[in-house]
């Protein structure tokens, strides 16, 4: 119901008053958003394209854009292979049970001794990663409703403190949290990883969402304090809902941050708690840097979190509302 | 007539009078309003919501910045047994005289500048081109942010490729067929640097673009609405509208990818190692070729690193002072 | 505040679960950390023998090159015990015997007879520590060095037989001197046709074009200093600066987009037909050899470096020397010692060498069966007869920057001209050796 006395609310959206000039407007916005999208996505579909290749392929000169699909590098990616010997090779080849991925590995000369990491470094990756992200947009929420609502004293201190802990390059803390986790212990765990990234990723959670939290009026709240809500019930039903866009923003960039971080996985991790990120980038076959498989790894690690933007594309372009009231 | 002007806090006023009485009538609404449940005390909240946060940094960072700072008066390598040895600001003396390390400030502060101000441009752009909502924005948007979704790492290995003049497609798609005479991204002394920068725009320049377009589709349509009627143009109402609406999340991202830019490692690393020679060694390079790669002076680079700190929060102080203008106004 | 206590009372509880575990058992299993590449592989699969005959289980745990250093760096930082023993490049073993990480092997290796079993360059290089002292600490496993694999089909051909020997003045044939080398890189290189002569290291990250310019550097007899470390006048002179001309020479008639190539950027030269000669680690001629990889490996060749114009001849030292972590327990300490010594022994190096490792065992060497094994075997027996190394004194890294900074201005950036590049060097790494103590002032 819209019985407001003020003349604002009828203007609350142009659809009502589209006519020819502002329609194509959209549409050649539409069109220079695409051409945009297609240009920028270029490397990436490249990248793409590299994961079908064989090896030769994807270094020619000049670079091919028509060629023989193949599945080698996913295969090479999810299992762990050894060269066959001159000798075993003829053997080998004369079998008759051989699956089409020991067909395609057959063909570089190798066979197929079992699965690689992968699988694991990539659950890994979903449990660290997401468990951290949920604590640090968490945690970090409270914290910016905290500092945009109130007077704390020292707060510009308080929030300087937090923007600080972004600001020292991460090579140099690197041996002292090293040092400092084989300590207590934490050194290839889970449980340490997400400590990390929850503690790291909290710093520009804060801001993200206090910037995002101050945008709310809070004449809001304050009318619902007046209506008899309390401090909390006010904050989850008023403040929550309206700061939906900054809550998938920060849950996006906190997530990316997690999901891709390689120097501390590297270090802080062995066998157990391994993420993907630090076997993907440099996969050493015999003697050259296979990139059809970098890329078929790369490509098959991009889509969860491609995935997740898209189930939370409309939070991210929703902003924040004044005036206009929800349907239903 | 409505006399358009950047949601201040005068604006919100007009707002509450039509709808606290929205939000009034739900509470009498639900009569089983649970009101008399006892209430937290104000203190007790900011403590309690607060209190996570500032614990988990803590914990995480105290050791590592006391470690850093007290390593960095000392003459000490980590993986030696020899005990620190206490030399006071020698380390640092060496740093600010050293010539090499202030041609690599130069490097990074010039590669900040160019990233920061290109990803801002191309981000800010790129939300005033998305704001309006057509069929499909909403997986276009989720596409452009997919450089932003790539591992560093893997970002600069394939770009890597792409800007090889034999088997990279850069430059066949920039028009240089010749393969002898396109040129060479990565070891043109010239070019060097600005193949870094695009490949840092092309990546972050998204992240700059989801902030923006979050504070533009915050902004009221009838805003501009009325400023249309008062015969406003383009570019006033882009001065006086837009431009304030957005500056508090513009300028958290200009700060966050100036820090950023500051620490930039992997891409450099990946792309050029720091070369030609050293025109593209940024200062982490130097830090990463000081603190492992075999040199393993400890001492040293933790004093280094402390130098960037205080530049980056000089430079961050700026920002926020820039900040809480542009919000208080 | 007492959340924060709670927490860390509930770390040291971690802590100490996670000590007491580890303590209380026999050795039934042991850890070899290495980098992420073939030979690793290989050890992998060599190593199921040895739990076969004693029912030790061994892992072979491989990080990537880029951070291998570094993570095993950070590891002797904590004094860990994550790896009993470590197959590490042979620069690290200054480092590492100065500052404690290494046990010393010099009377287990001499008491079982391993120190004959191996090329006398190899124990030095692989092994040795400081140079010349006898001491030993590093049981060398993957032999490696800088080689040349070229293509037969260009160098056989009658036409540019013809040609070449019609510009020259000599046969077409695979090169023994530098000079010879730079020739033949020339005449390959016809920019038209998309073919060039040559590929070299450039990559200015670790070690590359340092390792590749020594190649020619060591062969003009060059050296980076002297028995007395003193590197002024030793690093830089005609024939030093000579050799880096030489070197600069050769990167114009590589092909565009080498600027900082390494080991992957040269065999994908090659691959892709670009190059008609390149230099390699022997390591990563596997690659070439394989029929899938390279459509060129029927005709692929493979040659030693070449001699200098004085007759000095010398290859670029790489491979990994195995060494036993100084941190663990004495019973694990015997455990790998006793490991090594299965290792050591010819048929199982016979079989680490069927398998693809690179033996520095001499009689494998020079078995028959080695030199069948893989069709650059013979050129890598050879050359693992005059390897040299760079610096291996705990100051390595920061002397090695140095060279690779300079370098790459040069070759790359085309800064300068080599006499000053020469000479930078030479000043830079006196100031460091002279900070260092090695030389008195």
């Amino acid at each position: 119901m819209t019985a407001a006395p003020l003349a604002p609310v009828n203007f609350s959206t142009r659809v009502d008053k589209v006519g020819a000039g502002p329609r194509i407007r959209t549409a050649v916005r539409a069109v220079v958003a695409v051409i945009i999208t297609i240009i920028v996505l270029i490397p990436v579909v490249w990248m793409g394209m590299t994961a079908f290749k064989s090896h030769s392929i994807a270094v020619s000169v000049p670079p091919v854009v028509f060629f023989q699909p193949s599945l080698e590098s996913f295969v090479s990616l999810l299992t762990q292979r050894r060269q066959l010997t001159a000798d075993e090779r003829a053997d080998y080849a004369a079998r008759t049970d051989l699956s089409w991925a020991d067909q395609l590995m057959l063909q570089r000369g190798q066979v197929i001794i079992g699965e690689s990491q992968f699988r694991t470094q990539l659950i890994n990756s979903i449990i660290i990663a997401g468990i951290s992200t949920v604590f640090s947009v968490g945690f970090a929420v409270l914290a910016a409703y905290a500092f945009s609502r109130f007077h704390i004293p020292g707060k510009d201190d308080l929030l300087f403190f937090i923007l600080s802990q972004r600001m020292l390059p991460a090579v140099v803390v690197t041996i002292p949290i090293f040092l400092m986790y084989k300590e207590l212990g934490l050194h290839d765990t889970h449980f340490g990883l997400i400590l990390l990234y929850t503690s790291f990723n909290l710093s520009f959670a804060v801001w993200l969402l206090k910037g995002f939290i101050d945008e709310i009026p809070r004449e809001y709240e304050e009318a619902a304090l007046v209506d008899g809500y309390t401090r909390l019930q006010a904050f989850r039903k008023i403040v929550l809902p309206q700061a939906t866009t900054g809550i998938a923003a920060t849950t996006v960039f906190s997530l990316i941050f997690s999901w891709n971080e390689y120097a501390f996985a590297l270090m802080l991790t062995s066998e157990r708690a391994r993420t993907a990120p630090p076997s993907i980038p440099l996969v050493l076959g015999v003697g050259t840097i296979e990139w059809a498989t970098i890329a078929a790894g790369s490509l098959a690690f991009l889509i969860p979190v491609v995935i997740v933007t898209f189930v939370l594309r409309k939070h991210l372009l929703r902003g924040v509302t004044f005036g206009a009231i929800r349907k239903g | 007539m409505f006399r358009p002007h950047p949601l201040g806090a005068g604006e919100t006023q007009i707002l509450s009078r039509c709808c606290v009485s929205q939000v009034a009538l739900k509470p009498a609404q639900n009569a089983a309003q649970p009101v008399a449940r006892r209430q937290l005390s104000d203190a007790t909240i900011v403590r309690l919501f607060i209190l996570p946060t500032i614990i988990l940094l803590i914990l995480m960072n105290i050791f590592p910045l006391i470690y850093s700072l007290f390593i960095s008066f000392t003459e000490y390598s980590v993986i030696s047994d020899v005990p620190p040895v206490w030399v006071g600001l020698q380390n640092y003396q060496r740093i600010l005289s050293d010539p090499t390390f202030w041609h690599s400030f130069a490097v990074t502060g010039r590669f900040a500048l160019l990233s920061v101000a290109l990803q801002t441009v191309v981000g800010f752009g790129l939300a005033l081109l998305l704001r309006s909502k057509f069929t499909g924005s909403g997986l276009i948007t989720t596409l452009i942010l997919v450089p932003m979704m790539l591992s560093p790492i893997v970002v600069a290995t394939f770009w890597k490729l792409i800007f090889n003049p034999s088997y990279g497609i850069l430059n066949p798609l920039l028009g240089f067929t010749n393969i002898n005479t396109s040129p060479e991204w990565l070891g043109d002394p010239n070019l060097a640097l600005w193949a870094i920068v695009i490949v840092d725009v092309w990546m972050w320049s998204p992240f700059v673009m989801l902030l923006c377009l979050a504070g533009l589709s915050a902004i009221p349509d009838y805003l501009y609405e009325a400023a249309s009627i008062d015969r406003a143009n383009w570019w006033f109402q882009f001065r006086r509208i837009t431009l304030p609406q957005v500056m508090p999340l513009l300028l958290i991202a200009v700060l966050f990818r100036t820090i950023e830019a500051f620490k930039q490692f992997d891409l450099v690393m990946g792309l050029t190692g720091g070369g030609p020679g050293d025109v593209t060694e940024t200062v982490s390079v130097q830090l990463y070729q000081l603190a492992f790669q075999g040199q393993f002076n400890t001492g040293m680079s933790s004093a280094l690193a402390y130098i960037v700190l205080v530049v980056i929060i000089a430079i961050s102080n700026l920002y926020i002072r820039a900040l809480n203008r542009a919000r208080g106004g | 505040m007492k959340k924060f206590s709670l927490l860390l009372a509930l770390m040291a509880v971690l802590a100490l679960m996670t000590g007491v575990s580890v303590r209380a058992q026999d050795v039934t299993e042991l850890t070899i950390w290495w980098a992420e590449w073939d030979p690793a592989n290989y050890l992998d699969q060599l190593v199921d023998d040895y739990t076969a005959e004693t029912g030790i289980t061994v892992n072979v745990v491989q990080t990537p090159w880029g951070s291998y250093f570094d993570r095993v760096a950070a590891e002797w930082a904590a004094q860990g015990t994550a790896f009993d023993m470590v197959v590490g490049d042979s620069q690290w073993i200054g480092q590492a015997v100065t500052q404690g990480h290494y046990i010393d092997l010099t009377e287990f290796m001499n008491s079982n007879g391993i120190t004959e079993t191996v090329t006398p360059a190899t124990l030095q290089y692989y092994g040795e520590y400081p140079a010349g002292s006898g001491s030993y600490y590093a049981y060398p496993t993957e032999g490696d060095a800088n080689g040349w694999a070229y293509r037969k089909d260009l160098f056989e051909n009658a036409d540019e037989m013809a040609a070449f020997e019609a510009a020259y003045g000599y046969p077409l044939a695979v090169p023994t001197t530098w000079a010879q080398l730079r020739d033949i890189a020339e005449f390959f290189t016809r920019e038209d046709e998309g073919l060039y002569g040559v590929g070299i290291y450039t990559q200015i990250d670790y070690d590359a074009i340092t390792m590749g310019f020594q190649n020619v550097f060591f062969s003009y007899g060059g050296d980076w200093y002297d028995e007395t470390f003193n590197a002024l006048g030793v690093a830089n002179t005609p024939d030093t600066v000579a050799a880096l001309e030489l070197y600069r020479e050769l990167y114009n008639f590589a092909p565009p987009g080498t600027n900082n190539a390494f080991f992957a950027e040269m065999n994908d030269l090659f691959i892709n037909g670009q190059a008609a000669m390149i230099m390699n680690y022997f390591a990563f001629f596997p690659a070439l050899a394989n029929p899938s990889i390279n459509p060129f490996s029927e005709q692929t060749g493979y040659f030693s470096m070449p001699e200098g114009p004085t007759g000095l001849r010398y290859a670029a030292l790489g491979g990994q020397g195995t060494s036993v972590n100084n941190y663990i327990s004495d019973e694990r300490k015997q455990a790998s010692l006793d490991f090594l010594l299965w290792f050591a022994q010819e048929d199982v190096q016979l079989k680490w060498a069927q398998l693809g490792g690179y033996t520095c065992n001499i009689a494998v060497l020079e078995s028959d069966e080695f030199l069948a094994v893989a069709p650059f075997n013979a050129a890598f027996a050879e050359t693992m007869t005059f390897v040299k190394d760079f610096s291996n004194i705990p100051e390595f890294g920061t002397l090695l920057e140095i060279v690779q900074r300079n370098l790459h201005a040069y070759v790359v950036g085309g800064e300068g001209d080599a006499a000053a590049t020469m000479d930078a060097i030479a000043a830079e790494m006196d100031g460091v050796l002279v900070e260092a103590g090695y030389i008195s002032e």
